[in-house]
């Protein structure tokens, strides 16, 4: 029923729907499939409706991710609908592309693979591949071989190849299983295992699960000189110097004093002495490297020696249970060595599929010069990325969501992919169907391939055949393994080599680059979603930024949003700063994943006059042009397993004197008081448990009673229309005014149970009026429920998988490219709406800062995120003040946005103490404006459930409630009531810390009956008697024997 | 200056008046209803859904919007589902030769809608179905029309009408505009929240959606006759929380 679901003209997939056999076409159909978006193969759910996928969810059934999803994942679905997917195959002809038939495009193949073989320089072609598991390496390899070609290169730049050499040599295998469950204490030195490093959702549910504990969960202590994302989640951060992690590590580990890590490192002696004293104690510990200098080999080495000697084999570091992501990936330091044999010329053919090496290299390795050498380029690419445009010919590849192949999860386990629908554009075609298409052109090797598709190519080596497949493909995972690369693919690594260290000739700072936790290697930044999705760390979006501790920039005159220019000798960086609490003075840190661009001038992005056959070449229109480039920075340099050395060199720092408003959905970074996220220490949540009954004096805002939590968890099976007798007799004459911390966490206050009945109308007579559906005893019940949130802060991370969750779910649209603000005064600047605070995000992460409350350097801060969303207060602010009753109190205790009603006034946002109602400046879901946030084809994914909002509409968190409706309706037609935890939020279900419950807190039959219960519950703004139904479980801090606690 | 004033108040009024003349008729008369756009085939809902004594097939409403009980959307039947028949039963008719082409062609017949509720509303024809609200008491006697058009105004003050007084099964049956009287006892099943009323399809019941389970084990209505008009317990109510259709 929403208006921007169809497109226009009518299209293969609604014929789909009309030939359908299924009879319910219009309801949800679901396809079990695996996620490509990186190396890890996670299995997800294509929710598909009239034959287009709509939404992803992770498959509950996968061993890795079981049912969670990161925001990545969650966005293939953007790169799927991508407007500016390459449409059909196309040559470049006298420098200008032309689009060309298939027919043709694969006999060019042909002919150019025959010039190269009978040239007899076939066997120097080059076929650069982005890494994945499963079958398709296999094949790949077999149909080179049989054209004379050697293997593929297997690039994953996100790898950590020095941990993988470290686990190969140590365990056996490129990548044990991470129990962080297991562990007492957690040492990350630079191992950002929550911001991409690995496989960031089996390692999050673990840690999550670990953290959850409480009192049994592990200590984290993060060693770096940055603190990522995961940094920000460890208990303690000891900052040394980029590059001496190493020396820490061989310290610990017993090569070295502690006194020459200290003097190294500049870290304290005494840290480092608690540091060692914790890992003889706390046993097993889990310790992790992931630094990624020059010398990271030799910290993984130091690490996996100190993992001996913690007990952390075979407990934390489950080395019998082998995960497959990395196993066939090749090494940076491969790909450069392929990169200077282009150089020399004696690469006949180069192909280019998924990765794209034009960007993610460092700019010191001149790839594209070497690239030109090649006589003949093919791409795979979907997107005009800028590898792309270097080639010769373009066949444009399937997304992994229409097209077959299969991932290996575990050794095991198989996760198969299966198309989740028709190809977007019929002028694609899958890869692994055009090799065979082109095998079967050249006599030699047509026999090889009696399969005219990868489908049958597939099911003809899948155990059990046709049948085993197809109930294989139906639950997206299955015992078993793909056919392993038959190649070596790595070499052994000599060990005695001498480290090598950082370069610190030139510069005053020390560089640390990292990969984007939202946008990988740059993968993602073509996805709106992801560009509008705020840095978890920075809560920078669309642009890139560098983080300076603010005692640098005081000392140097910079304020955030001053453009500053990084230089190395390999280039330089324009970039707005932002002050950053969590790098070191001497450091400066910028992400890699922005600063896609085109190798010819391009005009700027104008959505009116684009003729959508353009080609947006520097990876489309949501990346190009957007922040800059951080691998200009990077000399080409790689430690001796072979990865790209991200922190290898200094650099020096300039002001330009230019200054402009930082792109950031940060309001402030700290919490003045407000008790926003609240924190205890495993002491004080102790202390809490024994004096039940009192109050809680450590919280910051007061806490509900404990004598009123155990009195109310016994009344609660009366169902909601006793719970409100009962506190309304509790509280009869009580009128809201002071917070009296008698009620519990919010679910059963008066007002909340009361809504608009008696509390609001205070003279007797009032009180006898008739009530209607908000009366408990009405007959349609609506009143009996409450639905409501728990979002437990001490599993929360930060990650902002919920926040993509919600902008899928939920039609929301992007607001920051740069022509999508005002028409008249228009201001062409990427992220200019978001600087306006005109984000659309229902729900957002806010990361708050205690501690280091001066510019002065210290390692002793800590960050707390909140997701932060629509409370649906009992006792809304912005409903009173609403003059045309567009917002309300549902009987079910949501608080209602009806858009019709909504006439844009703003007051009820101006009202909300939370800032969670979010107006709609433009037309950003009218198809005829430029502001459009749903090109075609972006808008297929429109959820067809939830109206997609025009201009002058207030919007917000609606708790999923076209979730609930459905539900309803469902349990309704089945004949039944609904059952506890039958469904949930989009961002309950995607959380990969599982931090999120939501559900009817006045049935105690749901999770989150229990879960409000809890001794950490809280409100945010309880002293407003706004009486959420959203209840934050307190985060539980672990300081370490010697450090300040805080609350 | 008291006459003055006057003398400007009153063009000033007249304005106000007009305005909301203007107002009132653009907005409450803002509805489609009546609207009965040519559609690219003229199908005959009467020789399909029409009683077999007017010379109709008595089929089934769901027989071709099969999804009407089960979704929000009704959707349109797929061409396949018309092929089924007229790939034989007369295929020499120059509609069903457009027909053919279009399933020829592999694209959709290029309906126009004619029913549609204002943005912003959610209808789930799944509940009103189940529910035993029959087709036409918000579609008007389709199988009576030649021409579709739009038969109730689909606006918020017709929506209510049913959602706050209640929908009377027996006016509903009346609506459906058949002869064949319902099954005995059927009362429109039992009231709105009763558990175990799950909906069945009869294909025995031409036209009229469906009929629930319970429509034949509920004892016949004993409450006295009161003019015609029905009883208020019997009238089937329905949630009229605005956020019931409206998010």
């Amino acid at each position: 029923m929403s208006n921007q679901t169809g497109s226009t003209g009518v299209k293969r997939r609604d014929f789909l729907k009309v030939l359908g056999a299924s009879s319910a076409a219009v309801a949800s159909t679901y396809y079990a499939t695996t996620c490509r978006e990186c190396a890890a193969g996670c299995g997800v759910i294509a929710e598909t409706r009239d034959g287009r996928v709509t939404k992803l969810e992770g498959n509950p059934e996968h061993p890795l991710n079981r049912g969670a999803l990161c925001a990545r994942g969650q966005s293939a679905v953007q790169g799927l609908y991508n407007p500016d997917r390459l449409r059909g195959p196309m040559v470049k002809e006298g420098g200008v592309w032309k689009p060309i038939d298939w027919d043709r495009a694969l006999t060019l193949l042909s002919q150019r693979i025959g010039e190269a073989r009978s040239r007899g320089s076939a066997a120097n072609a080059v076929f650069i591949n982005q890494h994945e598991t499963g079958s398709f390496p296999s094949f790949l390899d077999a149909w080179l071989a049989g054209f004379g070609m050697r293997p593929h290169l297997s690039v994953d730049f996100e790898a950590d190849s020095a941990a993988v050499e470290a686990n190969r040599a140590a365990y056996g295998t490129s990548w044990p299983r991470l129990s962080f469950q297991d562990a007492r204490l957690i040492v990350s030195f630079g191992a950002d295992f929550l911001d991409g490093w690995g496989m960031s959702v089996p390692q999050q549910l673990d840690f999550a699960d670990a953290r959850a504990k409480i009192e049994g969960a592990p200590r984290f202590v993060y060693v770096g000189p940055r603190r990522s994302l995961t940094g920000l989640n460890a208990d303690q951060w000891i900052a040394c110097r980029p590059g001496s992690e190493v020396a820490i590590a061989n310290a610990l580990a017993g090569r070295g004093t502690l006194a020459d890590a200290a003097t190294a490192s500049g870290v304290s002696e005494a840290t480092l002495a608690r540091l060692q004293q914790e890992l003889t104690t706390a046993k097993p510990a889990l310790v992790l490297a992931g630094a990624r200098g020059p010398d990271a080999l030799a910290l993984a080495q130091a690490v996996v020696a100190i993992n001996q000697s913690a007990g952390a084999v075979g407990t934390t570091i489950r080395n019998a249970e082998p995960m497959t992501a990395f196993d066939g990936a090749v090494r940076v330091a491969d790909v450069l060595a392929t990169v200077e044999q282009m150089r020399s010329g004696a690469v006949p053919i180069a192909f280019v599929r998924g990765a794209n090496p034009a960007f993610s290299l460092p700019a010191g390795a001149r790839f594209a010069d070497a690239f030109a050498k090649v006589p003949f380029k093919v791409s795979f690419s979907m997107y005009p990325d800028e590898t792309t445009e270097l080639c010769d010919l373009i066949l444009p590849d399937q997304h992994s969501l229409e097209s077959w192949g299969d991932a290996q999860a575990t050794p095991n386990v198989i996760s198969t992919q299966q198309p989740a629908m028709d190809p977007v554009f019929s002028g694609t075609r899958a890869t692994a169907d055009v090799l065979i298409q082109v095998a079967l052109k050249d006599p030699a090797n047509a026999a090889r391939y009696p399969q005219r598709d990868y489908r049958s190519w597939l099911i003809s080596r899948f155990a059990g055949g046709m049948s085993a497949f197809t109930a294989a493909v139906a639950k997206g995972v299955s015992a078993g393994s793909t056919a392993p690369r038959t190649t070596p693919t790595v070499a052994a690594v000599a060990p005695a080599q001498a480290a090598p260290s950082l370069d610190t000739s030139h510069g005053d700072f020390y560089l640390v680059t990292y990969l984007s936790p939202v946008l990988g290697d740059g993968r993602g930044a073509n996805k709106p979603w992801l560009q509008e999705l705020p840095d978890p760390v920075s809560k920078v979006l669309w642009s890139s930024w560098v983080e300076i501790h603010p005692q640098t920039a005081a000392r140097l005159g910079i304020e955030r949003g001053d453009i500053v220019e990084v230089t190395t000798q390999s280039g330089k960086v324009r970039a707005p700063a932002y002050l950053y609490l969590g790098v070191r003075p001497d450091t400066l840190a910028v992400a890699i994943g922005q600063g896609h661009a085109s190798a010819t001038r391009l005009d700027a992005f104008e959505p009116k006059h684009t003729d959508r056959n353009t080609i947006q070449w520097g990876y489309g229109r949501y990346a190009r042009g957007i922040g800059a480039r951080t691998q200009d920075l990077l000399a080409p340099r790689t430690d001796l397993a072979g990865g790209l050395a991200l922190v290898s060199t200094k650099a020096t720092l300039a002001k330009t004197g230019d200054h402009e408003t930082l792109v950031s959905t940060e309001g402030s970074a700290r919490q003045h008081g407000r008790g926003i996220a609240q924190a205890l220490t495993l002491t004080q949540l102790a202390g809490l448990q024994q004096s039940r009954g009192a109050e809680n004096a450590n919280a910051l805002a007061p806490q509900g009673s404990a004598n009123q939590e155990s009195g109310g968890g016994g009344s609660q099976g009366e169902g909601a229309g006793g719970k409100a007798e009962g506190a309304r007799g509790e509280h009869h004459e009580e009128i809201p005014g002071e917070p009296s911390g008698q009620f519990l966490p919010g679910l059963r206050s008066p007002v909340a149970a009361d809504a608009q009945g008696d509390l609001g109308s205070p003279t007797a007579e009032d009180r006898g009026k008739e009530k209607g559906m908000y009366a408990p005893n009405h007959w349609s019940g609506m009143a009996n429920r409450r639905w409501a949130m728990t979002i437990d802060l001490a599993r929360c991370t930060g990650c902002s998988a919920c926040v993509t969750a919600c902008y899928a779910e939920n039609n929301i649209p992007t607001v920051g490219a740069s022509w999508q603000n005002a028409t008249v005064f228009a201001v062409s600047k990427p992220g200019f709406n978001i600087t306006r605070g005109r984000e659309m995000n229902w729900l957002r992460i806010e990361r708050y800062f205690e501690g280091a409350e001066s510019e002065q350097f210290t390692e002793d801060f800590e960050a707390r995120f909140t997701p932060m969303l629509c409370q649906h207060c009992g006792n809304a602010p912005c409903e009173p003040v609403c003059p045309v009753y567009a917002t309300y109190h549902a009987p079910d205790g949501l608080n209602v946005q009806v858009y019709n009603r909504c006439v844009g006034t703003r007051y009820c946002s101006n009202n909300c103490p939370y800032k969670v109602r979010y107006f709609n400046w433009f037309g950003y879901g009218e198809e005829d404006r430029k502001q459009y946030a749903f090109p075609e084809p972006l808008h297929w994914q429109l959820n067809p459930d939830v109206t997609v909002r025009t201009k002058g509409v207030m919007e917000k968190c609606t708790f999923c409630v076209q979730r609930i409706r459905e539900a309803e309706t469902r349990a309704k037609t089945e004949g039944r009531e609904l059952v506890a935890n039958e469904f949930t939020t989009a961002c309950a279900q995607a959380c990969p810390s599982r931090a999120i419950t939501f559900g009817d807190a006045a049935d105690p039959k749901w999770a989150v009956t229990q879960a409000v219960e809890d001794r950490r519950a809280y409100h945010v703004f309880e002293e407003l008697n706004t009486y959420t139904a959203v209840v934050y479980l307190k985060k539980v801090n672990h300081p370490g024997p010697a450090s300040p606690a805080r609350s | 200056m008291t006459q003055r004033r006057k003398w400007t108040a009153i063009p000033g009024l007249l304005l106000l008046v007009i305005g909301a003349v203007v107002l009132s008729a653009y907005s409450g008369a803002s509805s489609s209803q009546g609207n009965q756009p040519t559609q690219p085939i003229n199908f005959p809902h009467p020789r399909h859904a029409g009683a077999t004594k007017d010379g109709g097939l008595g089929m089934n409403c769901l027989y071709c919007h099969n999804t009407a009980n089960k979704s929000q959307d009704v959707g349109m039947p797929a061409v396949n589902t018309c092929m089924g028949c007229h790939t034989i039963v007369a295929a020499q008719k120059p509609e069903i030769q457009k027909l053919a082409k279009y399933y020829a062609d592999k694209r959709p017949v290029p309906w126009v809608r004619i029913h549609k509720v204002p943005e912003y509303v959610h209808f789930p024809h799944v509940r009103h179905v189940n529910a035993g609200v029959t087709c036409q008491t918000c579609h008007g006697q389709v199988q009576k029309m030649a021409q579709v058009y739009q038969y109730a105004s689909l606006n918020m003050g017709w929506c209510v009408n049913c959602h706050v007084n209640g929908y009377d099964p027996k006016e509903g049956q009346k609506a459906a505009g058949y002869d064949n009287v319902p099954p005995a006892g059927y009362s429109g099943g039992a009231p709105y929240g009763t558990p175990g009323t799950r909906a069945g399809i009869s294909l025995s019941s031409p036209g009229m959606g469906v009929v629930p389970d319970s429509a034949r084990t509920t004892p016949p209505a004993t409450v006295a006759s009161n003019g015609g008009a029905t009883p208020s317990v019997e009238r089937r109510r329905a949630r009229y929380d605005c956020a019931a259709c409206h998010y």
